[in-house]
């Protein structure tokens, strides 16, 4: 889509930005492509279609089984098939009688305290560093992206006496969801990411709205965010998928069973004895729904274009 | 580093000025997270990698005998090989084919937003049941999926776990497919960046595709691939899931990596110490080359 | 103007360490959060919440019998949170685990030394199962609780169609096996059955796990005692030597099928193969039996005795014991909780869970009797394997870098077929010697 030259300074409010550009789609659709695919009938259209079928095939058909497996009494493990032999809630059923929804309740309130915490924190830290220059700017970064470099099996027995007695304040976060959400709010990642976000939106909006008065805040909440959507939309889903799949965490900051995640619910399921395949699948696709729509909630941020075009250069 | 807001007058200024300080009020719930929830229990970590770790009747300080006994270990040796080409393997492969996929699936149609979402679905499955989900697709009878295919071009079922030739390079195929959607998606807001009035401009002046992807795209995706390749150099060499859900390390050690070595020594071995020590040997290559890759972005950046 | 630079970046990195490590420092050490009340003991067991539940209500029984308080915990990660309170030196006051875990838990100081006269009814524990909890100092440091002995699950439908006897040798069973592979004994008109089951990977130890039980049917030995109360490696052994190159040429190098495909990358986890009505046999523990009742049906399929090698038809047998917490100073209720575990009334609220799984198999009570409590003869296949034909790994010593090692080998062995088993299994015995050697063990 062809960027109508808005000044975003003027027209803060991003949805605006973008139903416009989706309403005034006047030139062609091959310019909204690197690759210039066409949406008419045609050759690139033809291959485009091809290509996505091949895609499709690799990353997405063999979920058919883990679906298809869900819905057959006996799945077996050890032999595939993309349709249910006989379909059946039943394994739905007993993944309920083992308490998969009280834990999936449990990793949704973690899931969404943690990822606003994580976001407001990352876009914080990044403004900062991105934004702004002070001394001792590379190390803070290198800082950051060291958070995610030791395996965090090395520094579970740690982490654990943290979260029983966090230091000067002394509180026992266990058996809270504090205790899973706090150690989730500094991802090196979705600050690296949205840093390098940031670093690449021209500097002449934001001087013209220091020139106006805006304060720092008004400036980050209005000038920028708007400006860096897709990578916020990249790290809210990355960030949902990475605290939706912690395992070790949420049990080191159990006290009690009850206070297991639906990760943790699955890897249980898994040694059980009693629940077959069907179960644990079941489960499965019970876990990896939130993730999807929290994918196709934030689509449109993804790939929809902001108003660059207007302003680089 | 392209942004700068404060004036060189400002930078003079030996006061701390309101200016000064507002970085590091922007900074300090990340910075103060980050030090307790992180940094506390990593120093530690580091810490406990110089002793040998008994947490109840008091750890022994064994100043660097760890990391010896760590690196003299022709297990941990043997698995720096395994380790460096899955790691780069994985990563290299991945940030290909989630390009590709960036490219042939950008756009705004429904359809697309469709088939994105079931190609983003590796990224979203817990990570032990795409291990279970793999072993079937390799399962070695004409019964396993790749197998069945291979059969219809006349060639016969391949041990592909179970052979230690082939185990490594089979694992870094599900890592590929595992990364690559994720690439995809950071890729994807990178192309979204990518003015479009330059298509328009490059159409006019009638460039090749070619050109057109080198000149225009490349340059302007030019974050989301600084992106993508740190965090190839952050997770490359720590791989540890894929193997440990699919092969476990073997068979007879063909898929033993760094990771699954100090799993061992820490968790069946019950030697946090050695298990320490190794992982901050990882720890310092890693940095190393975070630090490295950054250092030559930066370079290509000013070019 | 850089040098000066330089220096001041220096200077941060410093400081920024020094916070580091200053706050590492302070942050342990302190936050012990224990029960002080004599009259409660927290305990710990290694469970799902399922099995949790189980324990919930023989725990129940005993403080209804004696007032007692339990503070119960059921814990995943068991050994990670074990250090982390170890780190606090406020351990747990009771706990129960596999037997495997005694060695180590006792040389990190984290056990108690139990007195068997201690505990009310210890006489009705026989001697062999109270023989598995003494220490490398010859004090006992655990109460047996339950215990499991492998035996062999036949395909029965199979075997009968091919009209085979049950299997009573290692022959008979790879005749069996062949048959099962290729005489196609579900009918299906397909080649897609297999002979036995194997979890063959080396990860977590599971292909010594598996291949103990045949290296004690085949004469042979892990390590051994020693007069003088060490311990010496024995994998170099004749016995070993014929053992594993037995399993090497007929069952990983043999005919196709024989055993499942893939079993040297599988696990318990993974080598579903027997559930999934695949496979016609499967040397595993009792606790599987609830699971294959389920899929194939407890009329298809048999409990045997393992078939016997040249040297006897003696398997692999393991469990869970009680352990007492160091420094804990609540003797008293703790052996009485001890006591309730392994009374008869104790055993019996365990081994019938209800709605849950049991957590004890096999009972130590020598005055119960599996196939009774349970009211099914299988059971008692699996008692008197356990009491006749059992050979559980030295718990003494810390064993698991020995299985580690002995897994890693067997499967390296097992995975290339041209391979020399001899030199292999020597390679083996140094590498063993040498675990034994880092324990203070190796006489």
């Amino acid at each position: 889509m062809t960027a109508p030259a808005i000044d975003p300074i003027r027209t803060p409010v991003p949805t605006t930005v973008d139903k416009a550009t989706q309403e005034r789609r006047t030139t062609p659709a091959r310019f909204d492509t690197a690759l210039g695919w066409n949406d008419r009938p045609g050759v690139s259209w033809a291959l485009r279609i091809l290509l996505c079928a091949i895609a499709l095939g690799i990353f997405a058909a063999p979920f058919l089984t883990i679906v298809s497996g869900a819905f057959t009494t006996h799945a077996s493990g050890s032999s595939l098939s993309f349709l249910p032999h006989d379909s059946t809630l039943q394994n739905f059923k007993v993944a309920g009688e083992r308490g998969i929804w009280d834990y999936f309740t449990n990793s949704l309130v973690i899931a969404g305290g943690a990822l606003l915490l994580q976001l407001a924190v990352s876009v914080l830290a990044a403004y900062a560093l991105a934004r702004h220059r002070f001394r001792g700017q590379a190390l803070i970064l290198t800082l950051f992206m060291l958070t995610m470099m030791l395996p965090e099996e090395v520094i579970a027995i740690p982490l654990s006496l943290v979260l029983g007695h966090v230091p000067v304040v002394g509180v026992d976060l266990k058996g809270t969801a504090w205790g899973v959400i706090l150690p989730l709010g500094a991802w090196g990642f979705s600050v690296m990411l949205l840093t390098e976000f940031m670093k690449d939106i021209p500097t002449e909006i934001e001087e013209a709205a220091r020139l106006d008065g805006v304060g720092e805040f008004r400036m980050l909440w209005q000038v920028v965010l708007p400006l860096c959507k897709p990578a916020l939309g990249v790290a809210g889903v990355l960030g949902f998928v990475m605290i939706w799949d912690q395992y070790l965490l949420p049990l080191i900051a159990a006290k009690d069973p009850t206070d297991y995640t639906v990760t943790v619910a699955l890897s249980i399921l898994r040694t059980d004895p009693e629940v077959g395949s069907g179960v644990v699948l079941a489960g499965a696709v019970i876990a990896l729904v939130p993730s999807l729509i929290v994918y196709l909630l934030l689509q449109r941020s993804l790939v929809a274009g902001i108003a660059a075009g207007a302003t680089k250069g | 580093m392209t942004a700068t807001v404060t004036t060189p007058g400002a930078r003079r200024t030996r006061v701390l000025s309101k200016k000064a300080l507002l970085p590091w009020v922007f900074l300090a719930p990340g910075l103060l997270l980050a030090l307790v929830f992180k940094f506390l229990p990593m120093g530690k970590g580091v810490w406990l990698s110089f002793f040998k770790v008994r947490p109840f009747l008091g750890d022994q300080w064994v100043g660097l005998d760890n990391y010896t006994r760590v690196l003299t270990d022709h297990r941990f040796l043997d698995a720096i090989g395994h380790t460096l080409l899955l790691g780069i393997g994985q990563s290299l492969g991945a940030i290909a084919v989630g390009f590709l996929l960036a490219l042939l699936l950008e756009g705004q149609a429904r359809t697309l937003k469709i088939v994105r979402t079931a190609v983003f679905l590796p990224v979203v499955t817990a990570t032990a049941v795409v291990g279970e989900l793999w072993r079937l697709l390799y399962y070695p009878t004409s019964d396993g999926l790749i197998n069945h295919a291979l059969g219809f071009l006349g060639l016969g079922p391949v041990q592909y776990l179970d052979n230690p030739n082939t185990a490594l390079w089979a694992t870094m195929v599900m890592s590929v497919w595992m990364l690559a959607p994720y690439n995809m998606v950071i890729i994807l807001a990178g192309l979204a960046g990518v003015d479009r009035t330059l298509y328009e401009a490059a159409a006019m002046d009638g460039v090749s595709l070619w050109q057109r992807l080198r000149y225009i795209t490349l340059p302007a995706i030019r974050p989301a691939l600084g992106i993508v390749l740190t965090l190839a150099a952050i997770r490359g060499l720590r791989v540890f899931t894929e193997v440990y859900v699919l092969t476990g390390g073997g068979p007879a050690g063909s898929t033993e990596v760094w990771m699954t070595r100090a799993y061992t020594l820490g968790f069946t071995r019950n030697d946090i110490g050695g298990a320490s020590a190794a992982s901050v040997v990882l720890l310092c290559v890693t940095l190393l080359l975070t630090v490295t890759v950054n250092y030559f972005r930066k370079r290509g950046d000013v070019r | 103007m850089g040098h000066r630079r330089r220096r001041r970046r220096l200077v941060a990195t410093l400081a920024v360490t020094g916070l580091m490590f200053g706050t590492a420092a302070c942050g342990s050490g302190s936050g012990s959060a224990g029960s002080s009340d004599p009259n409660t003991l927290e305990v710990w067991t290694r469970s799902n919440p399922d099995d949790a539940a189980t324990y919930e209500r023989v725990f129940a029984a005993f403080t209804k019998k004696t007032g007692i308080r339990i503070d119960y915990q059921p814990i995943i990660n068991f050994d990670q949170q074990l250090q982390s309170r170890a780190s606090t030196k406020d351990l747990p006051d009771v706990m129960i685990n596999d037997t495997a875990l005694m060695g180590s838990y006792q040389s990190q100081g984290l056990l108690k030394p139990i007195d068997p006269d201690g505990i009310a009814g210890h006489d009705q524990i026989d001697a062999k199962t109270w023989a598995s909890t003494v220490g490398i100092d010859g004090k006992h440091y655990g109460i047996p609780y339950s215990r499991q002995a492998m035996t062999l699950m036949v395909r029965k439908d199979w075997r009968e169609k091919l009209g085979l006897p049950q299997p009573k040798t290692w022959q008979d069973m790879l005749t069996l096996a062949k048959a099962f592979a290729t005489r196609d004994p579900d009918g299906d008109g397909k080649k897609d059955t297999y002979g036995m089951v194997v979890p063959g990977s080396a990860q977590n130890g599971y292909a010594a796990w598996w291949g103990a039980s045949y290296l004690w049917q085949g004469g042979a030995r892990i390590v051994e005692r020693t007069s003088d109360g060490g311990y010496k490696p024995v994998m170099d052994s004749p016995a070993a030597v014929r053992t594993v190159t037995w399993l090497k040429d007929n069952l990983f190098c043999g005919d196709n099928g024989v055993i499942q495909p893939g079993a040297l990358t599988a696990i318990t986890g993974t080598a579903t193969n027997f559930q999934d009505g695949n496979a016609g046999m499967y040397l595993t523990g009792p606790y599987n039996m609830t699971t294959f009742d389920q899929t194939i049906g407890k009329d298809k399929y048999e409990v045997l005795p393992a078939p016997a090698g040249p040297a006897g038809n003696e398997v692999l047998a393991d469990g869970e014991n009680v352990y007492f917490g160091a420094r804990t100073g609540k003797t008293e209720q703790e052996q009485a909780l001890g006591a309730f575990l392994v009374s008869p009334e104790g055993q019996r609220l365990a081994m019938t869970g209800g709605e849950h799984q049991p957590v004890v198999r096999i009972p130590v009570n020598t005055t119960l009797d599996a196939a009774k409590v349970r009211n099914d003869p299988r059971w008692g296949v699996v008692q008197k394997a356990y009491e006749n034909d059992s050979v559980v790994f030295p718990n003494a010593p810390d064993f698991a870098p020995v299985k580690q090692d002995t897994a890693d080998a067997l499967n390296a062995l097992f995975t290339y077929c041209g391979s020399d088993v001899r030199s292999g299994l020597k390679e083996l015995n140094d590498t063993l010697a040498g675990d034994l050697k880092d324990q203070d063990l190796l006489k």
